[in-house]
């Protein structure tokens, strides 16, 4: 019975998914590819993103309110360790780290930073570490902010997307060419696609084993796995590690899709976004945020579209106020009719916080 | 000394003005069977968490196997061999039952980050034995057929059972057990009583708060009794049943 469940479950996923694919081809009778690369890109980044806040969240029950700093702190540690211009003035810096190693570095970074907070954060229950959290991403991103000198503060850092292009293989330029889009940010969308892939892959490898049943016990009851002799504290900052690591990848990838990286890009909305899609594919869930991931961002970038359909003599303005009238509509809609996410158990439903 | 598996000395905390426990002097030997008994508001619970490490006391020492544990974290005194349970169960609700028993049994070392994703031999195996023990213990106590379900499903004296299969599978030492019989059906209760009487057997050392008196009498080997948070009798059943303090602390004082 619980794998027809299961089953039921991908086949509607894959449904909704492949459905809303399909209205972005409906909707955009030109240019759809280019369109829809954009989107799975932001897709597959934002989903990544919310695969690390699964671990946190699904896993362990974790509220992690400042998941946009994590991801800052991987794209800021890798860009800043390769070569790249910043600043007002554009100061080059010609010297650096190939990128791989930068992105080592970078996605440790983030781990790391995720370790320092949860140190003196994580003895905070539910909605306690969810206020420190989200103040130490905004303490993040203004203190990126204000140390111009290392980070460019406000004016950002340019110049940097080479070094990961040069390892674009050939075959993505004649592929793009085809098909009209931009063979650079076909890169950066496989890349983002082959890292939710490895990540999903070594996440099942762990959910099953002794140490994500510890994590699901945190999440559960914390003094009763204090009883039972596991130190609680130990394994939530590991939890905290793992989803700060992945979201430093997914960082680093939202950069290379810029071309440029400022410190808006951080602001607290990013987090909000990474929730709903969490939330729609389904707390606890491994593969869920993909699913929840591509509808999200099908469901944002084509309310414009749909709005432009159903109000002709719109302005802009009033577009805009259609537009995210609608997107509260379809999210709505989602949850009332799977409240536990797409791919999310009913068993499992997540939504309580202890 | 010698064969005093846990001592309290001088043990005393408040909450605000409000003395929950203090208590002089006491000490419990390897292998009794005792219960700690006393009015609501009594402070048994207060007195469990400040020996297992969930509240540190103002004042005072507690000393397991002659090492003070005063200050040391809960998960390190589970650890040393004392394991507890709760007043207000708390099972892993959106776990399996089999899941419950498998993480409480796997020690630190299986749980390692590294081994998991490595998926090591040495941690199958482990895991494997750790699967047979569980279902063991399911059987002995009658939730095997339990294995699969969301411990969330199961009633409140099942819940009970699983705590207490929880809290046996690593083989502690000293068992603390708070309200073991709480909202539990009499033929169950019965089971329960069976189970700890049998535990006492093998050599464990058990503390118990329980409300139950009849069950308390029949199965303790020593009573203790605190009322407001302070020792007022100590003794086997025989000479708690008779004595003054202790019906004066549940009944009131004969001339008010």
């Amino acid at each position: 019975m619980t794998s027809a469940k299961i089953s039921f479950r991908l086949i509607f996923s894959l449904f909704v998914t492949a459905f809303s694919i399909y209205l972005v081809f409906l909707l955009n009778p030109d240019g759809a590819p280019r369109i829809l690369l954009n989107l799975l890109t932001f897709a597959g980044i934002y989903g990544l993103s919310a695969i690390g806040l699964n671990v946190h969240f699904g896993w362990t029950g974790l509220l992690n309110f400042g998941h946009a700093s994590f991801m800052g702190v991987g794209a800021y540690v890798t860009l800043l360790l390769m070569p790249h211009a910043a600043g007002r003035e554009g100061e080059v810096t010609t010297t650096g780290l190939p990128f791989f190693a930068a992105l080592i570095l970078g996605i440790g970074a983030a781990a790391l930073f995720g370790l320092l907070l949860g140190l003196p954060a994580i003895r905070l229950r539910g909605d306690y570490l969810a206020i420190v959290t989200i103040a130490a991403a905004e303490i993040f991103r203004l203190l990126v902010r204000d140390l111009e000198s290392i980070t460019g503060g406000v004016y950002g850092i340019i110049n940097y997307t080479d070094n990961f292009q040069k390892y674009r293989p050939l075959f993505i330029d004649n592929f793009s060419e085809n098909l009209g889009f931009s063979p650079s940010q076909a890169w950066v969308c496989l890349a983002a696609w082959v890292s939710i892939f490895i990540t999903v892959l070594l996440l099942k490898r762990l959910s099953d084993s002794p140490w994500g049943r510890a994590l699901r016990a945190v999440r559960e009851d914390e003094d009763a796995v204090r009883a039972m002799g596991k130190n609680a504290v130990w394994l939530k900052l590991q939890s905290f590690m793992l989803g700060a690591g992945i979201a430093g990848l997914s960082g680093v990838l939202l950069a290379f899709n810029y071309g440029s990286l400022e410190t808006t890009v951080f602001i607290p909305l990013l987090t909000f976004y990474v929730w709903a899609i969490m939330i729609l594919g389904g707390v606890g869930t491994i593969t869920g945020p993909i699913f929840g991931s591509i509808i999200f961002w099908v469901i944002i970038s084509e309310t414009d579209r749909l709005a432009y359909l159903l109000f002709e003599n719109a302005n802009g303005q009033q577009l805009a106020g259609v537009r995210f009238l609608l997107v509260g509509v379809l999210i709505m809609f989602l949850m009332i009719f799977r409240p536990s996410g797409l791919l999310g158990k009913k068993e499992e439903l997540l939504l309580d916080v202890k | 000394m010698s064969n005093n598996l846990i001592s309290v000395d001088n043990l005393k905390k408040s909450f605000g003005g409000l003395k929950a426990v203090d208590v002089q002097e006491l000490s419990f030997k390897k292998g009794e069977l005792t219960s700690i008994i006393g009015p609501n508001g009594a402070g048994k619970t207060t007195f469990f968490d400040l020996i297992s490490g969930f509240q540190n006391a103002d004042s005072g020492e507690v000393s397991l196997k002659g090492k003070n544990i005063s200050s040391t974290q809960p998960y390190k005194i589970a650890r040393m061999g004392m394991v507890r349970t709760f007043q207000l169960t708390k099972v892993f609700d959106r776990m399996t039952v089999m899941e419950n028993l498998l993480f409480s049994g796997s020690n630190i070392n299986n749980d390692s980050f590294l081994k998991s994703i490595l998926k090591l031999n040495s941690q199958k195996l482990y895991e494997s034995n750790l699967k047979e023990k569980a279902n063991q213990i399911m059987s002995d106590l009658n939730i095997g057929h339990m294995a699969d379900s969301y411990a969330r499903e199961l009633s409140g004296g099942q819940k009970k059972l699983l705590e207490l299969a929880r809290s046996i599978i690593n083989e502690p030492e000293i068992l603390l057990l708070d309200e073991p019989l709480a909202g539990v059906n009499p033929k169950l209760a019965e089971d329960i009583l069976s189970l700890i009487t049998k535990l006492s057997d093998t050599g464990i050392t058990i503390l118990m708060v329980e409300h139950n008196i009849e069950a308390v009498m029949k199965i303790s080997e020593r009573i203790v009794v605190l009322a407001e948070g302070s020792l007022i009798a100590d003794g086997v059943p025989n000479e708690i049943r008779t004595d003054t303090n202790v019906i004066e602390a549940y009944l009131g004082k004969a001339d008010e």
